[in-house]
């Protein structure tokens, strides 16, 4: 985990900001820093985004290719996530130095995106027991600025929102299943990502709580809960973290936090896709050489 | 300016992949106009001298559609179509979608006075679109056509005013055309238009345009494409290649790949619409509907026309009569075409009652095309003659394919427009050769330097000599044999070294390369090498010093061999001689100098090696070669005679086998991979059954279990007191055989290298560059392994070896073809104003004919037994044929009257009559010896 270094003194000025709902940033005890938020920019991937708050930068891309499913759950496709923390971002990820946040961040996906009301799986079905979709989404850290959790599930939406899975046609004779793709590059089916769940991490500081913590608040920070909210305040995962210990009213507290703001979050989120969606292929692209 | 193409491809194994590719834009591609003030690029077209037309009467140019150019490639290929813009979206279609025309295409592009211009409109900034959102990719193409036809309005008025027009036949495409403003025409209506053009109209092709005959629906249609696939993945039909029977039109075979035995077609129905050599898809029938061939001899003749109520007739006698069961053959019916494999056709008008009638029904060369429906109005000019025409299509409710007129050959029974049709019907490149080339020639007068001395061993001294046929100016061989210290022989083959000549990769390599063989008509040769190397520079004629490839053997006076060398050489040869000449030289005692010597030396090795070869099983065959006397004024056969076999022949042929075995051994040796080999497959058992069955009639047992045993077995078939009947055996084992064929030794194993008919292990052809492509190949290989030349990365590639092989393979049986078919047309002249009575032999007995050979013009003819008097009855178990009380078997000798029916120009027909043994009502009396006056006198025999 990439961390910074603070002396007492700085920890003691943080908490004492945050205690008086102004953040060393000037921000709010449940404010975000700005985003920036696009999506298609790699042509390759069957839908990727890329999200950049304060420092922090991710990249997130969708495969989609044709497996089986998995026997225990037949009629349903599969959604698998991959995260790599490039050793750009810091150098502590060099050689396998990110593995253990990338496991972690791979998991809290996975664990928030299983959840049948949030993720409509069995649309990616194709064949019940023979064929379905799967959709790699592979992470990509490329820089590190404090709240990645956050960040990942938000490039994870977006690029499931920007994901246009070829259309797929069955038919069946004498016992034979032929799957027919059409030609048409427009022909698409699309993921339903209305009630994906996004992740908000909430950092307990001192006695108060902040949503979406710098490096620097982060270094302060005993206990987080890292929670997937949706957009409809179903809460789909929550993982407590940290050295630090929580007392039930402070958990309490903090949990409405995290859905008051994931809500106000995954809200956001989605006016902005629809919005570039709608400037539809006259937008030029920004990408990274901004 | 960067955009990208993406699509969505499904590979075999059935993963889904997205795949982008990167396209750039750019803004100084050039129009190719040459009074274009804009553009500094190439001048192609020049639209001051297109073609006047009614329709648009100031300066254009044109730019076809993908299909105007797939269906009218005839018409654009005519000079009048000129400065036509190629754009490169309809380039890629066409070749997407036909790689013949593309190729032809692509020569026209390459003419200069067509003025044709290919634009590369998907590069150009202006003129690229990209796919919308519910548009298919036709309609996207069509799109950019447009827009590049509007570009090119709007660019070129900046400098003068230049129209271009669209040709296409999609009517919806005209519309939207002209909507956009761009003057747009059918490409019907333009040539329709042009000024100097009537005639141009007849080749316009008819698909999509029009039926011509409102008949009933006629066949069942065809199954769509992804029907057929979905079925051949679960077994239901079988893909194969159609091939028509030549004797029933009603009959053909479909060949699928991996099974040994055809499947068989019978009715029109069943064979539904495929054309000879289509690829197509069949459903077997049901086990109780399979029939077999009807050994009825059926031809598409000129009288009649529409026969259905005829067909309709047999087929329902058909149905009745069921076949019995252990004739039947797996027969199956065709359900769809998976490609079509149409080419041109050479055939001739048939003569229409109505005069004036702008359709008619064209009659075909080849026997199993069916007739083509084409429409013309210069049929009169037409009658008579020989015209090359091309099918379009065929719709189901049409009898016959449809098609249109391409070109005419000339007048039929002409020599040279005879030759032409043969040549087109076996598919032989027969144009000069291009100027490129001409021009990798060596330059005259052409000397042998110092350099080439120094590489070269030098064998000028030697007793060398060459022995051919008469009349032989490519030799590509010479032998000979001197006396060792140590009491052994040397023996050396000499063979011309054309691969000095042709350098690999160059104009002239490619051109031999698709040539593959020189090809002998009856009195034309077409060379595979220009005349300047075949017939002088590489040909090792007598007293000149010539470039040779030489393998020499140290062999003992047993014919053992001790060893063998190979270098390329320089020799002088002392004598060309005739096998004739050879064989006096070698009779002749008072002969003693040195060339008789090695030439006795060489005649008493060959004889030893050929009774090991004989000892080993290889078979010795026979076929009905034949020679003609060609008269020297008319050109017309005067003469035929069977080709001799002497001493000699076998000699020169003993130890080219030997020269053979050896490189082939030695390039494998080198080459375990690349090599290029020739292989001749043991035939299947099944292929012996006639072979068994009229060996049995005579009381003789053919076992055909091994090579050896079949050639022993077949030597002891000898009936004294008819000396012809195992020569009939022989040739009777000859069409029992597979075909040999060349291979590359990588793409098969060891086990399946061997040459059946030889005996041989290994085999392959080295002795003779200056007529066979394989022999080049063979050449560079052994060059390699001496050392002698440098390898170069195609020569060791066996993908690219096999390519060449498969080609030259297809060559060979089609030059083979085409010698057989010249040999027939000179028959044909030759009996023309001739009544002969000959002997002849059954060769076979069929339902309603007998097959006669006759040995003294090595010549097949079908004696048919449909007489009206008298009647003859069929035993198909024992193949016989009974009239009376006489039985007609295989090997019966009979005496035949031969003549020509002249009623069909296009077939002149050999007609055969019976005159022994006397059938009353159905024999003709001997022919008076006032009959054959007009046999020449012999004296004034040519030979050629």
């Amino acid at each position: 985990m990439a961390e910074v270094d603070l002396s007492d003194a700085e920890k003691i000025f943080i908490k004492h900001g945050v205690q008086d709902n102004c953040r060393e940033d000037g921000r709010g005890c449940e404010d975000y820093r700005h985003i920036e938020l696009e999506t298609g920019l790699l042509s390759n991937t069957t839908g990727s985004a890329r999200v950049r708050l304060a420092n922090t930068d991710i990249l997130a891309g969708v495969k989609a290719e044709l497996g089986t499913p998995s026997p225990d759950k037949p009629n349903k496709g599969r959604l698998e996530f991959f995260v790599d923390c490039s050793a750009n971002a810091t150098p502590v990820f060099e050689g396998r130095g990110g593995e253990e946040l990338a496991a972690e961040i791979g998991n809290i996906l996975t664990r928030t995106y299983d959840c049948p009301s949030c993720f409509d799986l069995e649309a990616l079905c194709i064949i019940p027991e023979e064929q379905c979709w799967i959709l790699y989404v592979d992470v990509l850290l490329l820089e590190c600025g404090g709240n990645l959790f956050d960040v990942a599930s938000i490039a994870v939406k977006a690029a499931l929102y920007n994901t246009k899975i070829p259309k797929v046609t069955v038919s069946r004779d004498e016992g034979l299943v032929e799957l027919e793709i059409s030609d048409d590059p427009y022909d698409v089916q699309r993921v339903e990502v209305q009630s994906a769940p996004c992740i908000v991490t909430v950092c307990k500081i001192g006695h108060s709580h902040v949503v979406d913590a710098s490096l620097k608040e982060e270094a302060c920070c005993l206990a987080r809960l890292t929670m997937g909210v949706t957009e409809r305040r179903t809460v789909t995962g929550v993982r407590k973290e940290g050295s630090g210990s929580l007392d039930p009213a402070s958990l309490e507290d903090m949990m409405q936090t995290g859905k008051r703001v994931g809500e106000l979050l995954n809200k956001s989120l989605m006016d902005s896709l629809l919005e570039e969606e709608r400037q539809g292929s006259k937008k030029k692209p920004v990408g990274f050489l901004k | 300016m960067l955009t990208s193409k993406t699509f969505i491809k499904k590979t075999k194994t059935g993963k889904i992949l997205k795949i982008v590719r990167e396209h750039y834009l750019r803004d100084d591609i050039t129009c190719g106009v040459g009074s274009c003030r804009e553009c500094d690029g190439p001048p192609t077209l020049e639209a001051a001298s297109t073609s006047p037309s009614e329709m648009c009467q100031g300066e254009h140019l044109l730019c076809p559609d993908t299909n105007v150019i797939l269906h009218q490639i005839d018409v654009i290929e005519d000079h009048r179509i000129r400065n036509v813009i190629i754009l490169q979206t309809v380039l890629e279609e066409v070749r997407h979608r036909s790689i013949p025309t593309y190729k032809r295409l692509r020569d026209i592009l390459c003419n200069p006075d067509k003025h044709f211009y290919s634009f590369c409109n998907e590069f150009n900034k202006h003129t690229y679109v990209e796919r919308e959102a519910g548009e298919s990719s036709n309609d996207r193409n069509d799109r950019a056509i447009r827009e590049a036809v509007k570009w090119y309005n709007k660019h070129l008025q900046t400098s003068r005013q230049i129209q271009t027009l669209l040709l296409t036949n999609d009517a919806d495409n005209r519309k939207k055309a002209l909507d956009q403003g761009i003057q747009s025409y059918t490409i019907h209506q333009y040539v329709r238009s042009l000024k100097d053009g009537k005639d141009l109209v007849d080749r316009l092709s008819l698909s999509g345009s029009k039926v011509f005959s409102g008949d009933k629906v006629q066949y069942p249609e065809h199954l769509p494409l992804s029907a057929i696939q979905k079925g051949l993945k679960t077994g239901k039909y079988l893909q194969g290649k159609f091939m028509a029977s030549r004797e029933n039109y009603t009959e053909a075979n479909v060949s699928v790949a991996d099974q040994e035995k055809m499947i068989f077609i019978q009715g029109l129905q069943n064979l539904n619409r495929a054309v000879q050599d289509d690829i197509v898809a069949i459903e077997m029938l049901k086990e109780e509907d399979w029939t077999c061939p009807s050994s009825v001899i059926l031809v598409h003749t000129e009288e009649k026309d529409d026969t259905d109520e005829e067909e309709e007739k047999e087929n329902l006698e058909k149905k009745r009569r069921k076949v019995p069961k252990e004739l039947r053959q797996p027969t199956g019916k065709v359900v769809g075409i998976i490609k079509r494999n149409w080419r041109q056709y050479c055939g001739m008008l048939q003569p229409s009652i109505i005069k004036q009638a702008t359709r008619h029904l064209v009659v075909t060369a080849d026997k199993r095309i069916p007739k083509i429906r084409i429409e013309t109005r210069q049929a009169a000019d037409l009658m008579g003659q020989r015209i090359v025409v091309a099918i379009d299509n065929w719709p189901r409710t049409s009898r016959y394919p449809q098609g249109h007129f391409v070109r005419k050959l000339g007048n039929v029974g002409d020599k040279e427009t005879e030759n032409e049709v043969l040549l087109l019907e076996h598919d032989i490149p027969h144009a000069g050769f291009s100027e490129a080339v001409l021009n990798c020639l060596p330059t005259l007068p052409w000397e042998i330097t110092k350099e080439d001395m120094e590489c070269r061993e030098d064998f000028r001294d030697l007793d060398i000599c060459s022995v051919d046929p008469p009349g032989c100016t490519d030799i590509d061989d010479a032998l000979h044999c001197r006396d060792l210290p140590n009491g052994n022989l040397e023996v050396g083959v000499h063979i011309a070294d054309v691969s000095h000549f042709i350098r690999p990769g160059t104009a002239i390599d490619k051109e031999a390369e698709r040539r593959g063989t020189t090809v002998y008509l009856t009195d034309k040769r077409i060379d595979m090498v220009p005349e300047l190397l075949s017939s002088n520079l590489c040909s090792l004629r007598s007293n000149v010093e010539r470039f040779a490839f030489s393998v020499i053997w140290e062999i003992t006076n047993d014919a053992e061999i001790v060893k063998a060398r190979y270098a390329k050489s320089v020799i002088k040869s002392k004598a060309a001689l005739t096998y004739a000449e050879a064989q006096m030289r070698i009779d002749d005692p008072s002969m003693t100098d040195a060339v008789t010597k090695s030439l006795r030396n060489l005649n008493r090795l060959a004889k030893i090696l050929k009774k090991k070869r004989m000892e080993k099983g290889a078979l010795t065959l026979a076929s009905n070669e034949v020679r003609f006397h060609i008269d020297s004024e008319t050109h017309d056969p005067i003469d035929v005679e069977t080709k001799q076999i002497r001493e000699t022949n076998s000699m020169v042929e003993e130890f080219m086998l030997l020269a053979n075995v050896s490189t082939a051994q030695k390039t494998l040796q080198e080459f375990p991979d690349c090599s290029c080999l020739r292989r001749h497959p043991c035939p299947p058992p099944s292929n012996f059954d006639p072979l068994i069955k009229a060996a049995q009639s005579k009381g003789f047992r053919i076992d055909v279990s091994s090579g050896k045993a079949l050639a022993d077995s077949l030597e002891r078939a000898v009936l004294p007191d008819d000396p012809y009947f195992n020569v009939m055996l022989r040739i009777m084992t000859t069409r029992c055989m597979a075909q040999a064929v060349y291979f590359c030794s990588g793409m098969l194993p060891p086990s399946e290298y061997i040459h059946y008919g030889l005996a041989a292990e290994i085999y392959t052809h080295f002795t003779s560059p200056i007529r066979r492509y394989s022999d080049i190949i063979v050449h560079r290989l052994l060059a390699v392994c001496i050392g002698a030349d440098a390898s170069y990365p195609e020569l060791t590639d066996k993908y690219k070896t096999q390519a060449v092989c498969n080609n030259l393979n297809y060559r060979h049986k089609m030059a083979q073809y085409a010698g057989r078919a010249s040999v027939n047309l000179h028959t044909h002249i030759f009996f023309k104003n001739r009544h002969v009575d000959n002997e002849g032999y059954v060769l076979f007995v069929r339902k309603n004919a007998l097959q006669v050979l006759i040995p003294k013009y090595g010549l097949e003819a079908t004696l048919y037994l449909d007489s009206k008097t008298v009647t003859f009855e069929y035993d198909e178990q024992e193949h016989t044929q009974t009239c009376g009380d006489k039985v007609f078997r295989v090997f019966d000798r009979v005496i035949v009257q031969l003549t020509i029916d002249q009623s069909n120009l296009q077939h002149l027909k050999l007609q055969t009559k019976l005159v022994e043994p006397k059938i009353e009502g159905f024999s003709v009396p001997p022919s008076t010896p006032s009959d054959t006056s007009d046999e020449p006198p012999l004296k004034k025999k040519k030979k050629t």
